[in-house]
């Protein structure tokens, strides 16, 4: 019969499971685990990619029907700029909102988040690991689409690149904090969550002009705009990314748009951490964690 | 004693139809916040390439709209384009992803033991999906025109209807056609994104199918929503028909409308056999 010696097992046992070392082995064994389980799927992995092209491909063949030369013409960088640099942004947030918020309802649905909750793992490299999938599979479809759709539009503008990457980060960042603050949600809402993902995902195709510049919402959806942070995370982005051509960037001087994207990039992901460790102690203390 | 079941009567089948259709309303009933946003989706979809278009087109817009398109109403344009595209998605929507349910759940496997057929089951879904579609559709198009302040009403209103009326069944053919796909793959919702969009891009969503490449031309042609999706433009903004003459293209349709459900069925069908004989109706 095979015997465990705790006490000589103990203390590495317990070394094992904290520490800065743990929690980055967590975070590989669970980003492993997404990947793993997105790449077990063909059918949908193969899926997405081709919705995402057609997308992209209606959407810019229907700009182009507003141009005198119709889908013939080439050149439209200013076109290319604002609709791509808009879209890589839509679709970081559309995928965390599914990734991180709606993820986090299948868990509780399949009973899986009940026995993390029993685990000594880290629970916020739980939520990071949805992040990295995000990064990588969202990231991937965003070049592809990217270069499809300036092949499609005309050349893509390409200026200020190292700032460019630090607001994308800073929005990206501020993004994947509003994914935290929906998983949240979720946990409360369960099953409407769909919807409300849903009814943010079309918010932010409105509020935060994604494929559109800001100048062509009506003046009162455009003080609306000014009160998201993420809608100067799109125009700080493109306008920098196009090397501020004339009423780029739209809704406040660059100068001040870093700053709020800044601000937006490191407060929102510990607001939304915070808010979810809060309806995470509700859900234990209801005891609705696993609830259908 | 063993009670045996004959052939069901027209009666009971529209009965069990009927009951499929209210079971499936009654449950739609319960998430009101998906019939609302069923509503906003279009006209926020419609409006992403109208402000585009706006912006980019400044002055110019309604002219180049007409240049590209044959109508300076780019708002009714792009909405029935968006209002054709609920239609078509719920049609693949409530078709295949109540098969993949009932296949998820284990009820396909009790539905099969019954002597009511699939076939009369997937009609009741059908009129239900019909219903829903038709309703936010109708809704959408109406608000979203009042909401970008153009007249909804203008043209030959009941020829855009026929074309609808007409365009409907051949697309649930091929929503049933689809449904076989989902029979054998066991896999729903990565399938409709994509199968949506591919029907949406080919019936030209936003844009004439004329600026489609001959290749991909030719395919769309196949497709009966690029008929519908025509003609009701056609009839509403005066486009232009794809044969010059209203009645030519509803004659299309007509043809459709004989061979798409019938494909639909057989593929269906055999399908159904193919699972039944290979262990597949209650596999997850």
């Amino acid at each position: 019969m095979t015997t465990l010696n705790v006490n000589s097992n103990s203390n590495s046992n317990f070394r094992l499971l904290t520490g800065s070392s743990a929690w980055l082995s967590t975070l590989i064994a669970m980003a492993q685990k997404e990947l793993t389980i997105m790449l077990r799927y063909p059918v949908e992995f193969v899926a997405s990619f081709g919705q995402v092209f057609l997308i992209v491909i209606s959407l810019t063949l229907a700009g182009l029907m507003f141009a005198p030369q119709g889908a013939s013409v080439e050149g439209k960088s200013g076109t290319a700029g604002v609709v791509v640099y808009g879209f890589i942004l839509f679709m970081f947030l559309s995928d965390t909102l599914w990734a991180i918020g709606w993820n986090v309802r299948r868990d509780q649905k399949q009973g899986t988040l009940e026995q993390l909750y029993l685990s000594p793992a880290s629970k916020f490299a739980n939520l990071v690991s949805r992040i990295i999938v995000t990064l990588v599979w969202t990231g991937a479809l965003c070049v592809m689409s990217a270069v499809l759709m300036s092949s499609m539009i005309g050349a893509l503008p390409f200026n200020n690149l190292p700032l460019g990457v630090f607001i994308l980060i800073m929005a990206l960042s501020g993004t994947f904090g509003a994914g935290f603050a929906f998983a949240a949600l979720t946990l409360r809402v369960k099953e409407t969550a769909q919807t409300l993902a849903n009814l943010f995902q079309f918010a932010f195709m409105v509020l935060c002009a994604p494929f559109f510049p800001f100048s062509a919402l009506p003046s009162v959806l455009q003080t609306a705009a000014r009160f998201v942070p993420l809608s100067y995370g799109v125009d700080a982005f493109r306008a920098t990314m196009m090397g501020y051509p004339a009423g780029f960037p739209e809704l406040a001087p660059i100068g001040v748009e870093i700053v709020i994207v800044t601000t937006f990039g490191l407060l929102m992901p510990v607001i939304g951490y915070w808010l979810y460790r809060r309806e995470e102690n509700i859900a234990r203390t209801k005891g609705s964690l696993s609830e259908y | 004693m063993t009670t045996t079941y004959g052939k069901p009567t027209f009666t009971q089948t529209l009965s069990a139809a009927l009951a499929e259709t209210r079971l499936r309303m009654l449950n739609i009933s319960r998430y009101p916040g998906q019939l609302v946003l069923e509503i906003i989706i279009p006209v926020i979809f419609a409006a992403m390439p109208m402000l585009l278009g706006q912006a980019t087109g400044g002055d110019q817009a309604a002219e180049n709209f007409a240049a590209n398109t044959g109508t300076t109403n780019y708002v009714a344009y792009l909405l029935i384009g968006s209002n054709v595209f609920t239609l078509v998605s719920a049609a693949f929507w409530h078709i295949a992803y109540w098969l993949r349910f009932e296949q998820e759940t284990g009820t396909l496997e009790a539905v099969y033991l019954t002597p009511t057929s699939s076939i009369t089951l997937a009609s009741g879904v059908a009129l239900y999906s019909i219903t829903r579609g038709l309703f936010s559709s109708l809704t959408a198009y109406i608000i979203g025109c009042l909401i970008f302040q153009v007249n909804p009403f203008q043209g030959d209103v009941l020829l855009a209807l026929l074309f609808i009326g007409f365009g409907l069944l051949p697309l649930y053919g091929m929503a049933l056609l689809f449904g076989a796909v989902v029979l054998k793959v066991k896999e729903s919702n990565a399938l409709i994104n994509l199968m949506q969009w591919v029907v949406s891009f080919l019936m030209g969503l936003f844009f004439p199918v004329a600026v489609l490449p001959p290749f991909v031309k030719a395919i769309a042609y196949l497709f009966p929503p690029t008929w519908m999706t025509n003609g009701v433009r056609s009839a509403l903004l005066g486009t232009g028909f794809f044969f010059e003459k209203w009645y030519l293209d509803l004659a299309v349709l007509w043809v459709f409308m004989l061979f798409a459900p019938l494909f639909g069925f057989w593929v269906f069908n055999r399908t159904e056999r193919g699972i039944q004989r290979n262990e597949g109706v209650g596999q997850f």
